[in-house]
């Protein structure tokens, strides 16, 4: 057990004791933790196969041909269409399937037409399908745990470049921090959005789908880590004249140390409380330029993807946008919350709407 | 760095728009000098003769006998708005820029030729024209103008409008590579006798010299007096005078927004037969909306007043028969087949990269792609699979191939001929060293990309990848033109002619710069040509020589069978998997936007295509009442399959 300083805990006490941000992060780290192995619960590919007495798991294993289950073709197997036929056959075979059954790529068109269709529980569809009839689910769990997965990582890597330039200049300050001042009022006045399209439109094909995530991430950290380093600076400048810095300069204390041990921590407060709006506009820029159609590559699931075939068919399927949009509010929401709360709990001066 | 060089062109692109605004101190130009010197520079092609020069015994025909374009019925008068997707970038027919979606609105379904095909029956009716002849002899075609006609700003068409076009498009200042060279291929003389009749020759007899020729349009010569070095700024928003009924006035240029049109009422061919039932509406306001569905709702509010169904999804689900507006009879739908040149869409495989150069591959991608699935599911089975890429040419096209269906088998044994023998962890065909067969499947169609999705799912069954790459149009293009593309999905817009053709994209001169040595083995060392249609680098000697003969021939026998004999040609190279092929088009329209009888004709490409359609005033009104009270009308939905191909 890691042994949290008496201030932590206390703030981590008042943390426990908002309740709405305490729900909203008991809820979130659930769904993240359900998101992490979403593919026991949506999969086109079985949970578990029992076949001629052997159990097989192909969930997070190489693909199986058709072949290795007694079927006539060599791509990968149907597990659906396994599954009804071990059920007609009788003899003593079995397939588990997730609760949705179908991955978020392939297309399940009833009646032979592709078209968005609504809900419908027996066919596994719990959120109807889209206009190339994929599963709606199916492409929201995936679009959802690539959007939080890019914001944790978009928020890190914002952060590790914030604290470092920004405690920086505030502690050498002089040119130093005049330079970096200058350079970050430029670099700031760039406009994003632009700079992104820009960039992404000259990106190979040749690059792989991580890949071309990665340069998004790349992309995006490089045009938005400006804005933390004002906040860095300007709170090390406070710490820095403070006596416990002279001590233990004077004691002989290296500079990375100072900044590090003893200046890091205590402007950490700070930096906790920006956290979670940092997610929440990751969040909403990548579902923006989704929706622009210069995020992910098609045909990546995505929240911006779904919301732009949802106002495309916005009379005649309803559903498609009424799903996207209702997690796109619910994470929002739940983030937001929970922001809100730790900003409270760090806050020094005790006083609060939000209990 | 080259973030900065943009930044510098965005700024620099503002400064422009800024220059753009102050008043224009532009250097006068007067080209007559250099135009005339021109013409006595090439005396074998610009030749001034007298009306007494003109041969004896021409076979004259003047096509007054074809019926009617449009129906008597319809009256002049009303607005109509219709969607452009963009502003247009330039009011200019030629040059950069200027091929766009606004073209057609100023050049070429609203100008006049000097005689143009009856879209029923092919044959021509007169334009600007009042007769032509066919002479054999001189491979000429001689045409006699109409002395009533005059440009919009009355000045009067004569034969110099004609010759000039020959200096016009073959000059450098307009900037259009392809005009100068079909320009200066295509055309070997024009001879002037008087200011009426004018002689056009060509290379080579085809069974349709006389296209060549009368479909030419003329240029405005006292309007293009000031083309010279700076003709792409000079002339990037002026307005020719024009042969058509519709003119531009400079304050209905509402720039980024809409352009508004305006019926001119001293058109000169406003009581001339074959035109006086068309350009019926009195304005056309074209404003700009980019989104699709966007598009939509304003029609269905009425604020549009047509739009195209072509697609399944507005045809069936969002404007279906039994919707409100149509089952109430204020919308009504026409879905009509027609025959015509059909546009190859289907996958160009660029057969100059690596594995795609293996004809084992790209036969594999034939039996791998499932467009079956398409036509069926996507396309609930409207649309058909196209075979060639030459369909609808009638004899032209091929009567007897077909296009390799989806087999998996048969793909997975074509891929295990060029290595590729097993599948990786995930399916997907490898070589023995790791190399894995997966390419990049490009397209400019955003509003097809589900098409491309639907082809990878079904590709990964028979062991191929396709790295989908959905572009904007312009940056799709342009990959294929720099020949950068592995696959590519896409289609050439065909116009109507009798024949395909074959040099643009089968012709080894427009693949690479030398694709063969002098004793015909490949060049090692040859480069991709770029800026040409060949977009599979098509480079067969076989092919080479069979299209020279066919530029060559001039019966339509021997071409129909150069022409069958080069798609087999193409169809066992497998570089270009057909897709699909629509037969027909489908229109919503308010009731008060009417069309003849018959609705459309047999070759034409789109219902406004001829403007026959009018705006009956009194029907609007009738509707819009109707629509606040709750009344309705007997709903229309019709189907012309008359010229429904078997």
């Amino acid at each position: 057990m890691i042994a949290l300083n008496p201030q932590t805990r206390k703030k981590l006490a008042r943390f426990k004791k908002i309740k709405l941000g305490y729900v909203s992060f008991l809820i979130l780290g659930t769904m993240i933790a359900l998101l992490a192995v979403a593919e026991l619960f949506v999969n086109s590919r079985a949970l578990v196969v029992q076949y001629e007495g052997n159990l097989y798991f192909p969930t997070y294993a190489d693909y199986y041909p058709g072949t290795a289950f007694g079927g006539d073709y060599s791509y990968e197997t149907n597990y659906r269409a396994l599954q009804a036929r071990f059920q007609t056959e009788d003899q003593g075979n079995w397939v588990i399937m997730p609760i949705v059954p179908f991955n978020a790529y392939e297309n399940d068109a009833t009646g032979g037409i592709m078209r968005p269709e609504p809900p419908n529980a027996d066919r596994g569809h719990y959120l109807g399908t889209d206009t190339t009839s994929r599963d709606i689910l199916a492409r929201l769990v995936y679009g959802t745990r690539t959007a939080l997965l890019f914001a944790f990582a978009f928020m890190v890597s914002v952060y590790i470049i914030g604290i470092v330039i920004g405690c920086a200049m505030g502690y050498f300050g002089g040119v130093f921090d005049l330079f970096f001042q200058r350079l970050i009022e430029i670099w700031s006045n760039i406009p994003f959005l632009y700079m992104v399209i820009i960039v992404f439109s000259v990106i190979p094909a040749e690059a792989s789908i991580p890949v071309r995530i990665m340069l998004l991430l790349s992309v995006m950290v490089l045009f938005s880590w400006t804005s933390m380093t004002y906040y860095m600076r300007t709170e090390t400048y406070k710490e820095k004249s403070r006596d416990y810095i002279a001590a233990a300069r004077v004691i002989g204390a290296g500079t990375p140390r100072i900044i590090f041990k003893h200046i890091l921590p205590n402007v950490l407060s700070t930096l906790v409380t920006f956290m979670p709006f940092t997610v929440v506009s990751a969040i909403a820029a990548i579902t923006a330029l989704d929706f622009l159609g210069f995020g992910l590559p098609v045909p990546t699931p995505s929240l911006g993807e779904l919301l732009k075939q949802g106002t495309a068919n916005l009379r005649t399927a309803p559903w498609i946008v009424t799903a996207a949009f209702g997690t796109l509010v619910l994470i929002l929401t739940l983030v937001t919350f929970i922001g809100e709360a730790i900003r409270e709990s760090f806050d020094p001066k005790q006083f609060t709407l939000y209990r | 760095m080259k973030r900065l060089l943009i930044l510098v062109s965005i700024f620099s692109v503002f400064a422009c728009s800024d220059k753009a605004s102050e008043p224009e101190t532009l250097t006068i130009i007067d080209n007559t000098a250099e135009v005339e010197a021109f013409y006595r520079d090439n005396p074998d092609f610009f030749k001034f003769k007298s009306i007494d020069d003109l041969p004896e015994g021409l076979n004259w025909i003047d096509g007054s006998d074809l019926p009617e374009v449009g129906s008597p019925e319809a009256q002049k008068g009303g607005t109509e708005t219709v969607r452009l997707a963009d502003f247009p970038r330039t009011l200019r027919t030629v040059g950069p820029d200027s091929n766009g979606s606004f073209r057609p609105w100023i050049l070429d379904d609203t100008t006049m030729a000097m005689a143009h095909r009856h879209p029923d029956t092919l044959a021509y009716f007169p334009g600007l024209a009042l007769r032509w002849a066919v002479d054999e002899s001189s491979k000429s075609v001689f045409v006699e103008l109409d002395p009533k006609a005059t440009w919009s700003d009355g000045v009067p068409i004569t034969a110099d409008d004609y010759v000039f076009i020959f200096w016009f498009f073959r000059t450098k200042y307009i900037t259009a590579p392809w005009y100068n060279n079909w320009y200066e291929s295509q055309y070997t003389g024009i001879t002037k006798y008087g200011d009426h009749v004018i002689a056009i020759s060509i290379p080579e007899l085809k069974p349709d010299t006389d296209s060549k020729v009368l479909e030419l349009r003329p240029l405005p010569r006292h309007f293009y007096r000031e083309v010279g070095e700076d003709f792409l700024e000079r002339y990037q928003w002026r307005f020719a005078p024009t042969t058509a009924a519709y003119i531009l006035k400079p304050e209905d240029l509402n720039k980024g927004r809409s352009v508004r049109l305006t019926r001119d009422p001293n058109w000169w061919a406003k009581d001339k037969k074959h035109w006086r039932y068309r350009f019926n509406l009195d304005n056309i306001n074209l404003v700009v909306i980019r989104d699709t569905p966007k598009v939509f709702e304003a029609f269905k509010r009425g604020d549009i007043d047509q739009f195209g169904l072509n697609l399944a999804e507005y045809w069936y689900d969002k404007l279906p028969d039994t919707d409100p507006a149509v089952a109430g009879g204020y919308i009504e739908k026409k879905w009509f087949y027609n025959v015509r040149p059909r546009p190859p869409y289907g996958l160009w495989i660029n057969s100059n990269q690596p594995y795609l150069n293996d004809q084992n591959v790209r036969l594999g991608i034939q039996h791998a792609t499932h467009w079956q699935l398409v036509i069926d599911q996507f396309f609930r089975g409207d649309a058909a699979r196209l075979n060639t890429a030459n369909d609808g040419y009638g004899p032209y096209s091929h009567p007897t191939l077909t296009a390799r269906p989806f087999d998996i088998e048969q793909a997975l044994a074509y891929f295990k001929a060029a290595g590729f023998t097993e599948r990786g962890s995930d399916g997907i065909l490898q070589k023995p060293d790791g190399t894995r067969l997966a390419f990049t499947l490009s397209s400019g169609y955003e509003a097809l990309k589900d098409i491309l999705t639907i082809l990878k799912e079904e590709a990964a069954k028979a062991g191929l990848e396709f790295r989908v790459e959905v572009l904007d149009a312009t940056a799709g293009w342009k990959k294929v033109q720099e020949k950068q593309h592995d696959i590519h999905f896409s289609a050439f817009g065909y116009s109507l002619e009798l024949y395909p053709r074959f040099w643009e994209t089968f012709h080894s001169d427009n693949a690479y710069d030398k694709a063969f040595l002098g004793d015909g083995e490949v060049n090692p060392d040859r480069k991709p040509k770029t800026q040409t249609n060949n977009l599979e680098l098509v480079a067969i000697p076989e092919m080479d020589s069979l299209i020279n003969r066919y530029r060559a021939a001039s019966d339509a026998e021997s071409m129909i069978d150069l022409s069958h004999r080069m798609n087999e040609l193409h169809f066992d190279y497998g570089s270009f998997v057909p897709g699909f092929k629509t037969g027909f088009f489908r229109l919503g329209h308010w009731r008060w936007i009417r069309y003849p009888e018959n609705f459309s004709y047999k070759h034409a490409a789109g219902a406004t295509q001829f403007f026959v359609h009018w705006f009956d005033e009194t029907r609007k009104a009738e509707t819009e009442s109707a629509r606040q009270t709750g009344n309705t009308f007997p709903p229309e939905v019709t189907i012309y399959d008359q010229y429904r191909a078997l």
